[in-house]
């Protein structure tokens, strides 16, 4: 019970937030609240499905550049968007064909390969995307960071909600956590594998590509550099820090370590910062194996 | 009518030809004994009727249907259950949720099915399922207990909870009573029983000869993939091939546990 009063409080906080933040701050609470969503798709693949996926990026971009050059075309920011994230969910659909039949080693090396395509498809095709110059100028519908801060806040937390709500009372849950612990029990239960398979990589990419389309809108400016293998790992670092089973701990992760490399922005410009921020990832890894999730869940207990 | 009828069953590996012209079949509340040595070819024989493996040659029929030519997940949606010889449960889940995991064959076996996957697990129809299949098996004091923390003999009811808690046509039991307390094995033993007179056909592959004489109606005895012979428990004694096939088996089947330890 005090745990749910904790929570509450804990939003309550963060609504309150841009009241007393600086411009700067709020910026950096909106990215990583995107960039969150991102972390909600491992969440929803890796920690309840069982699947590893290091090309998230991929489908990050596919769902930002849609909404760009659909947008840029004078299409609706909304419409554009919502076409961003069905891409996003036809190309997990698609890469779930043949990645649902792989596994561990093997499922890695080929979402990371997927990742890599998407990233080679957007600075190549120079046509559509303008390749390395970048998308630039992107229209929306001129919202200010207030009414941006809310809406993301709000966004999160509906799908922490879901996830939650899947993960711990769902009959979909225990259904995802078969094929996770157990594919052969979970065939001779009645499941069929390889679909939940493909409907996970189809969900889990649309989140990835709302999360693509929302910062797409919010930023307005785009380079293929933005959805590289790099950004890949970064999400998955933002998953396992937060627990790769907890959304809540990847939506503290996802809040935490961007805000963190920023505020090491004061030990000065030179790449000192990397060196404390590589340290405390390691700490949080080696004192709590099962992320920050871990400790919320043992607080549950 | 059977519940499953195999007839001329075989499957090759390659070269070994691990079942050869197996034919068997098992009614509606019966229960079948189906031994024979390791490597005799048990475990391929079930895999054949779950689905895991094709066959080569032959015929499955179960009901009215051919089911050759159907997916394991397809095949336990329309009832085939089993359990494993080494426990495959989701250990960190609860014994609750690991038995509402077996209504997923329900769940899935008509086409409106997904809706109901959004439904919490404590909805009315699901808990009704679960509970009174675990107070059928004997494990209502451990159902908000995870897998992991149970007594390994008790994980067996828990797989056995989760396949009968959809209301199957055929059990498979492979090997349940490996590493049960004596009490166990008599528990086991009653809810064999029980089962079977629910109407649901059994097919018990266990060591345990005792047992199998205790509670199989006929058995079905193979070895290096061959049909040696099927009849009741006690004809099995009385039949020379499996004597020959098994030196000293007919014994134990006749003289009980206390034989087969002396």
């Amino acid at each position: 019970m005090s745990r749910k009063v904790l929570l509450i409080a804990v939003f309550a906080v963060l609504a309150a937030l841009p009241l007393s933040f600086g411009t700067f701050w709020i910026n950096m609470m909106i990215t990583a609240m995107i960039f969150s969503l991102a972390v909600f798709s491992i969440n929803f693949l890796t920690g309840l499905t069982g699947l590893l996926s290091f090309g998230q990026a991929g489908f990050v971009g596919i769902g930002a550049y849609t909404l760009g050059v659909l947008a840029k075309q004078g299409h609706p920011p909304l419409l554009a968007g919502f076409y961003g994230v069905l891409l996003a969910m036809l190309s997990g659909f698609l890469l779930g064909l043949p990645a649902a039949r792989l596994k561990g080693h093997y499922l890695a090396i080929g979402t990371l390969g997927f990742g890599i395509l998407i990233y080679q498809l957007l600075t190549n095709s120079v046509d559509i995307t303008r390749g390395p110059m970048g998308l630039i100028g992107i229209p929306t519908g001129g919202i200010d960071k207030q009414t941006w801060y809310i809406v993301m806040l709000g966004v999160c937390l509906i799908v922490l909600a879901a996830l939650v709500y899947i993960d711990r009372y769902s009959s979909l849950g225990v259904i995802l956590k078969m094929v996770r612990h157990d594919e052969i029990a979970a065939q001779a239960n009645g499941i069929n594998v390889f679909a939940v398979k493909l409907i996970a990589f189809t969900v889990s990419a649309g989140f990835a590509g709302l999360s693509g389309a929302l910062f797409a809108a919010y930023v307005r400016f785009l380079t293929p550099d933005l959805f590289n293998e790099q950004e890949s790992f970064r999400y998955m670092m933002m998953a396992v820090v937060g627990g790769i089973g907890s959304p809540l701990g990847g939506f503290a992760a996802s809040l935490l370590l961007t805000m963190i490399p920023e505020g090491l922005r004061a030990l000065g410009e030179d790449n000192y910062r990397l060196l404390v921020y590589g340290t405390m990832v390691l700490f949080v890894l080696w004192f709590l194996p099962a992320g920050i999730g871990g400790l919320i869940e043992r607080q549950r207990r | 009518m059977s519940a499953l009828e195999l007839s001329g069953v075989s499957k090759r590996f390659g070269g070994l030809k691990a079942l050869n012209d197996i034919s068997l079949s098992v009614s509606p509340g019966e229960v079948l004994g189906l031994i024979g040595p390791n490597g005799a070819g048990k475990s391929t024989l079930v895999s054949c009727i779950t689905g895991v493996l094709r066959i080569d040659d032959g015929t499955i029929r179960f009901g009215k249907r051919d089911i050759q030519g159907l997916p394991p997940h397809q095949r336990a949606r329309r009832g085939i259950a089993r359990t494993f010889q080494k426990v495959r449960l989701a250990d960190q889940l609860t014994v609750y949720e690991n038995v509402a995991a077996g209504l997923a064959s329900r769940w899935f076996s008509h086409a409106n099915g997904w809706p109901l996957l959004f439904r919490p697990l404590s909805a009315a129809s699901i808990a009704a399922a679960v509970n009174r299949t675990l107070e059928q098996v004997g494990l209502v004091d451990v159902a908000a207990t995870t897998v992991r923390s149970l007594p390994f003999g008790r994980r067996h009811f828990v797989e056995i909870a989760r396949a009968i808690v959809a209301g199957p046509s055929l059990l498979l039991l492979d090997e349940p009573a490996t590493g049960l307390t004596e009490s166990e094995r008599e528990h086991l033993a009653v809810l064999v029983k029980d089962i079977a007179a629910g109407g649901c056909a059994q097919i018990l592959i266990e060591h345990d000869l005792e047992l199998v004489g205790r509670l199989c109606h006929r058995v079905t005895v193979i070895n290096q993939g061959h049909h040696v012979f099927t009849g009741t428990p006690a004809a099995a004694q009385a039949e020379p091939e499996v004597v020959r096939a098994y030196l000293g088996m007919n014994q134990l089947i006749s003289g009980g546990a206390d034989d087969a330890r002396g």
